[in-house]
């Protein structure tokens, strides 16, 4: 091979990578989301895509995104409050001792034309709700399904559970292709195949792991039409990748921005950002495992003396801990069940507002002196606690709060060590047992929880004794806590269980399990100039756009912007300028190939010969 | 071809494999019980941990899990994804074509043109192209990946937006033949396989240049020179089939770092290939995943050394007669 050749190779190649892009033009034309059959596509981005579409094993959110679109649930809720509203059922009856509900089920097909049967209901709640990973507290105290006929559903339970309607997130599965196949292969590694049949507005067509998931949509849907012909879920490496994307109008929407980029993506053209509540918080979470429950617990016993606890959260400005590690993008919390849980919160009695004048003197009048160091201390016990939390790769947002309440903690004389360890790290110090008791290895902790669309139960089980040894990781118990936890867990009337949730939460501010911090945002993003008709949803006025994991009914909604197809304004000036570039190119190419032809013609090199290098 | 010369560098090849196979093996046990990590679900009770341990055969003793691991290796069943439950072999071999298109696109292309740059930074030694030269790829040497692909992203998709910041394809684009899905995947290569292209040029640029400037203080060049021959034709006939030989050997140990710059890049551009595929499953600690990829890595980091052993075998004589 001669110089000659090589570079000839190389202006081929500088050639050839010139004509495609200059060939690709005509390609940026139809590629801003036209459908095959004209409609408008949605396109939405994000960092992961769904480990599976099989409810029975997947775990992840992004699961949950795409099932909530491609099918229903028993009881669907309603966007405007996230209330039960009619699903799979179309009306339900609770029997006067609240143990059974009748469900009647809605004239509804399946996406591949079969009724849907109360068949399909029975079969989804006792095998998915048996065996699926993530659906099988959901129907504990379930006792009978009886169909006594196709459009009939009766659920009996044990007691009464307010749950069964509005509380069973299981996606309503059609029998006749799941019962197909053997139980074993559905909780290891069954790949449904596609079309995924459902009853959502838009069904799973195509899954191309790690790129793209294309849903079209449902021809037997029985709602209103849906104003996108097709929704593509488009994967990126990476968050950034994901926001650049839509800054460029490669996608449309994005349902989960970064709280650190957020305020700088609204500011960019034709995009809006919507930052509203989650049923999801941070909170710093404390040891508060009793002697005879936890004989090897592992903390420092100051941190159970209550006025401690509350000079900690009077020391604790919330909105200081938002502004800063959250960037302004979360809400601060009052107690244990988010705002958004609209038909259940109440703000509690308590709220422990910013005030370290008074952490102060609860301190003082609780006994604790500060010592020579400032920490104050109490017979000996200093309030010097270990503070675990999440490593900054795993949550910025935690890492930043941590050090954040360290540091107002210690101006009212509380140290708070710091530690960021990993989130197995995290869970093994939680989790911990000694001859089969709980140990919890910690004095305070900050993490999160996240709990379901409509009904609280889940995120209030946390705080109840049955849940020692299991979710509970402040290993708080209350017998009084525990019995209205009972109660309103089998209330329907929603006025009554507030009631009683109520004074659930004011329990539980008066002795300070959890402090919680933020009420976490979903941070979503979207183009103006491609969707129209943007409501904010679940909850109405303050909810997000999408209504993400909990119901398909704001998508119905979303319409194409105006002209958002035609409309390509970078593909003009792209075009100049990749035409710019191929000249450019070429230009060069040309200039090397009629130097180096000069060169040849030249009789003899003029070069001096080269001396050889001292080193070698 | 000398045959005992060669199987002697197939064995040295194969045993090398094996050793990484069974390194493989302790590497992700010594990493902890997989089950913590699998028992992502916070409500995951013992009960539900012992089925999926026994589900994954970590139940049974450490020799019998070592041998049924080398069974399917033999058999290329690399285990089952942790996160999305298909088979490792399915996911690399999704992955595997997206990487071969960038990678190779990148080597070739750096290949050429560090070669030539090199070629022409040595017969003008110490002159301004010299420095040019030099300085630019001593610049692109010295930056990482990233950063270039950044910088690549920001310059031709968000200033000028002229080419796309990441993907493969177009998303939600419908194709009227494959030759708009072809040019489609083009344009999408271009910043990739620039960054890749940057990462590499460097390093072939230095070894050819200084193999080149050896090779032109040879005696037989001043000879060449004497007889009248043309100082060009000097150069390629004699000089650059000789400096070329460093070079065989550095593709093959630079693919070690193409491997790692795979993920880099990969990662920052969102392609869909190998690279990707081990980020994603380091952040899920998807550890038969990450097995199966550094199989392939090393796998391929072997194959290009044996690769590079024979061809030195047919281009260097002397290597034949030892």
């Amino acid at each position: 091979m001669n110089t000659r050749k090589i570079m000839k190779i190389a202006a081929g190649f500088l050639a050839a990578f010139a004509l495609l892009a200059t060939a690709a033009l005509p390609a940026t034309a139809d590629e801003n989301g036209n459908g095959g059959d004209g409609g408008e596509v949605l396109r939405i981005g994000w960092a992961q895509d769904p480990q599976t579409l099989n409810p029975f094993i997947g775990l992840d959110e992004e699961s949950y995104t795409i099932w909530a679109i491609n099918w229903d649930l028993l009881v669907n809720f309603d966007p405007e409050d996230l209330s039960p509203s009619p699903g799979i059922a179309e009306s339900w009856e609770v029997s006067d001792d609240r143990k059974t509900v009748t469900f009647k089920i809605a004239d509804r097909n399946w996406s591949d034309g079969k009724p849907v049967t109360s068949a399909d209901v029975k079969w989804t709640l006792e095998t998915l709700g048996e065996e699926g990973e993530l659906f099988t507290s959901y129907t504990d105290n379930v006792t009978a399904i009886r169909t006594p006929d196709p459009k009939t559903v009766v659920i009996e339970t044990s007691k009464p559970d307010a749950r069964i309607v509005g509380g069973l997130l299981i996606y309503i599965l059609p029998k006749h292709i799941w019962d197909k196949v053997p139980l074993e292969e559905l909780t290891t590694s069954y790949q449904p195949s596609l079309p995924l049949v459902g009853t959502g507005p838009y069904i799973v067509t195509e899954f191309d792991r790690g790129r793209q998931i294309t849903m079209e949509q449902n021809q037997e849907f029985s709602g209103p039409e849906p104003k996108f012909s097709e929704l593509q879920f488009i994967k990126y490496g990476n968050q950034d990748a994901v926001e650049r994307g839509l800054q460029l109008g490669e996608i449309d929407l994005v349902p989960e921005v970064q709280a650190a980029t957020f305020e700088r993506l609204g500011e960019q053209a034709n995009v809006e950002t919507v930052d509203s509540p989650s049923p999801a918080f941070t909170e710093l979470a404390f040891n508060l495992c009793p002697e005879e429950l936890c004989p090897d617990a592992n903390f420092n016993p100051a941190i159970q003396d209550l006025p401690v606890r509350q000079a900690i959260a009077y020391s604790i400005d919330r909105e200081r801990i938002n502004q800063i590690a959250a960037s302004g993008t979360s809400f601060v919390a009052n107690g244990l069940l988010p705002s958004f849980y609209k038909s259940f919160y109440q703000e509690p009695d308590e709220t422990y507002p910013f005030d370290p004048e008074k952490a102060k003197q609860i301190l003082d009048e609780a006994g604790y002196v500060p010592g020579d160091d400032g920490i104050r201390e109490k017979d000996g016990d200093r309030l010097s606690f270990n503070l675990y939390t999440r490593t900054r790769s795993e949550s910025a947002y935690n890492a930043q709060a941590a050090k954040l309440v360290a540091e107002m903690a210690r101006d009212v004389g509380i140290e708070f060590n710091v530690q960021e360890v990993s989130v197995d790290k995290l869970t093994e110090l939680t989790v911990r047992q000694v001859d089969g008791k709980p140990a919890p290895d910690f004095d305070a902790f900050i993490w999160g929880w996240g709990g379901d669309a409509y009904d609280p139960s889940f995120l209030l089980s946390l705080m109840t004794t049955g849940e020692i040894g299991g979710s509970s990781d402040a290993f708080y118990s209350n017998e009084e806590y525990d019995r209205l936890y009972a109660e309103q867990s089998g209330e329907f009337d929603v006025e009554k269980r507030k009631e009683i949730i109520a004074r659930m939460i004011n329990r539980l501010q008066e002795d300070l399990p959890y402090i919680v911090l933020t009420e976490d945002p979903n941070l979503q993003a979207y183009r103006t100039d491609r969707i129209a008709n943007v409501e904010p949803a679940c909850p109405a006025e303050d909810g997000d756009i999408f209504c993400e994991q909990a119901g398909y009914a704001p998508l119905l909604n979303l319409e194409p912007a105006s002209g958002a197809s035609s409309d390509d304004s970078s593909g003009g000036s792209s075009g100049i300028l990749i035409a710019i570039i191929a000249v450019v190119v070429l230009g060069l190419i040309g200039f090397f190939v009629v130097r180096a032809r000069k060169r040849r013609d030249e009789p003899l090199e003029v070069d001096e010969p080269l001396e050889k290098d001292e080193e070698s | 071809m000398n045959a005992r010369w060669l199987s002697g560098k197939v064995a040295a090849a194969v045993f090398t494999l094996l050793f990484v196979i069974v390194f493989n093996f302790f590497l992700f046990r010594v990493m902890g019980d997989p089950t913590e990590q699998l028992a992502r679900l916070p409500r995951a009770t013992p009960e539900e941990i012992d089925k999926l341990r026994g589900q994954y055969g970590l139940d049974r003793p450490l020799m019998g899990q070592f041998a049924d691991y080398m069974g399917d290796t033999a058999r290329l069943d690399l285990g089952t994804s942790q996160r999305s439950r298909r088979d490792v072999v399915d996911e690399i071999w999704d992955a595997l074509p997206w990487t071969l298109l960038l990678v190779g696109t990148g080597t070739l292309i750096a290949t050429l043109l560090g070669t030539w740059m090199g070629v022409k930074a040595a017969t003008r030694r110490g002159k301004k192209t010299d420095d040019a030269l030099l300085g630019f790829n001593l610049f692109t040497y010295a930056s990482p990946e990233y950063w270039i692909g950044i910088l690549l992203i920001l310059v031709f998709a968000v200033w000028l937006p002229i080419l796309p910041s990441g993907l493969q394809v177009t998303p939600g684009a419908q194709f009227n033949s494959a030759f708009a899905e072809i040019l489609d995947v083009a344009k999408h290569l271009i910043l990739p396989a620039t960054a890749m292209t940057l990462m590499l040029l460097g390093q072939y640029f230095l070894i050819m240049r200084s193999s080149m400037v050896d090779i032109l203080t040879e005696d037989f060049i001043t000879v060449k020179r004497a007889t009248g021959m043309r100082w060009d034709r000097v150069v390629n006939r004699h000089a650059v089939p000789n400096a070329l030989l460093p070079l065989v050997t550095l593709s093959a140990i630079q693919f070690g770092s193409v491997v790692a710059g795979a993920i880099t890049i990969e990662t920052i551009f969102s392609w869909p290939g190998l690279g990707e595929l081990t980020f994603q499953a380091i952040n899920d600690k998807d550890f038969p995943v990450l097995q199966g990829t550094f199989l392939i890595f090393s796998f391929g980091v072997i194959l290009a050394n044996l690769l590079a052993d024979c061809l030195y075998f047919y281009l260097d004589p002397r290597v034949q007669s030892k």
